[in-house]
C-alpha cells in the first residue's frame, strides 16, 4: 500500500471541501467562491492527513459514484427497512421474548480489505437496527473478522451469520471499495 | 396526492421513532437500547427528511431547503454508528453486564488487543 503524495492528499480533500462548500451555498458570486477556497485550502491542510491513506482521488470516478448511490437508495435502503420492522416487532412484542443478545465474530470477505471499505461495511452494519459492530480485528493471515452484537441471534453457525448479517451489503460495497 | 405520500411517509417516521423511544424504555440493558435507538436515526430521520424533500420540491420552495435537508440526513446518518459503535464497545469493556446470558460470546473468548 503506497502512500500518495501530501499535495495528492490535501487536493483531493481540498475538492471534497469546496464541492460541500458549493452545495451549501448554491451561488457562484465571486465572494462567496474565493471564501470558500480559503477555508476549503486550510481545512484540507488540517484534515487530509486523516482522511487519505492510499490512493488519493480512488472515489472521483464516475462509475464508482453512481454504484454508490444506487447502493444506499436501493441495497442498502432494503436492509434498513427490514430490520426495521424486525426491530419493531421485537419492542412490541409483549414479554421480550425474542430479546436473546449474543456477540458473534463473523468472517468479512476477501474481496473488502481497504480501510474505507472496512468502515463502510461495519458503518453499515451498525445502521441497520438490531447489529451493532462492535470491533474488526485482523489475524495472521490478514482474514478481518468484525465482531457483530446481535439482538436476536437466529444462527449461531459463523459463516451463515455473517451471510444473514451483511451478506448483499458487503458484496455491493466490496464493488465500490475493494 | 402528493399531499398522501407526505402524511404516509411522515406517519411511518412518527412511528418508527416511536418504537425508537419505546425500545429505549423497554430494552433490559444498554445493548438493547442502543440497538433501539438506531430505529430513530435511520428509519425516523429517513421518512421525515423524504417528506420535507418531497414538500420542498412539489411546493416549488428554492433549491437551498431541501438541499439543505439532504445534508441533515447525510450527517445524522453518518455520525449515529460512530457514536453507537463507540458506546457499545466502552459498555462492554467497562464491565456492563447483560440482563440475560448471551446466547454466544465470541469476544470474550477471543479479545483482541
Amino acid at each position: 500500500m503506497q502512500k500518495p503524495s501530501k499535495f495528492a492528499a490535501w487536493l483531493s480533500t481540498f475538492l471534497f471541501c469546496l464541492l460541500f462548500w458549493l452545495l451549501l451555498t448554491l451561488s457562484l458570486a465571486p465572494r462567496e467562491i474565493f471564501w470558500g477556497v480559503v477555508i476549503s485550502a486550510i481545512v484540507a491542510a488540517l484534515a487530509s492527513r486523516f482522511l487519505i491513506h492510499h490512493k488519493a482521488f480512488y472515489l472521483y470516478n464516475p462509475v464508482r459514484l453512481v454504484l454508490l448511490v444506487v447502493y444506499c437508495c436501493t441495497v442498502f435502503l432494503w436492509e434498513v427497512i427490514k430490520a426495521n420492522v424486525n426491530m419493531a416487532k421485537i419492542v412490541l412484542s409483549p414479554s421480550l421474548r425474542n430479546y436473546q443478545a449474543g456477540i458473534i465474530r463473523v468472517p468479512g470477505s476477501p474481496e473488502v480489505k481497504s480501510e474505507y471499505g472496512l468502515a463502510m461495511v461495519s458503518n453499515c452494519i451498525t445502521l441497520t437496527p438490531g447489529t451493532i459492530t462492535m470491533d474488526v480485528a485482523e489475524d495472521e493471515q490478514g482474514n478481518n473478522y468484525y465482531y457483530v452484537h446481535w439482538i436476536d441471534v437466529a444462527e449461531t453457525d459463523r459463516d451463515k451469520a455473517g451471510e444473514a448479517i451483511k451478506g448483499r451489503m458487503e458484496r455491493w460495497i466490496g464493488r465500490i471499495w475493494k | 396526492m402528493v399531499r398522501i405520500v407526505i402524511d404516509i411517509l411522515l406517519a411511518v417516521g412518527v412511528f418508527f421513532t416511536f418504537i425508537g423511544v419505546l425500545g429505549v424504555h423497554r430494552m433490559p440493558d444498554v445493548f438493547g437500547r442502543l440497538q433501539a435507538s438506531t430505529c430513530i436515526a435511520t428509519m425516523g430521520t429517513l421518512s421525515v427528511v423524504l417528506a420535507g424533500v418531497i414538500y420542498g420540491v412539489s411546493s416549488g420552495s428554492e433549491p437551498m431547503t431541501y438541499i439543505k435537508l439532504a445534508i441533515i440526513l447525510l450527517l445524522v446518518m453518518g455520525t449515529n454508528p460512530v457514536s453507537n459503535h463507540a458506546l457499545c464497545k466502552a459498555a462492554y469493556k467497562m464491565g456492563v453486564k447483560p440482563a440475560k446470558d448471551l446466547v454466544i460470546d465470541d469476544y470474550k473468548e477471543d479479545d483482541p488487543e
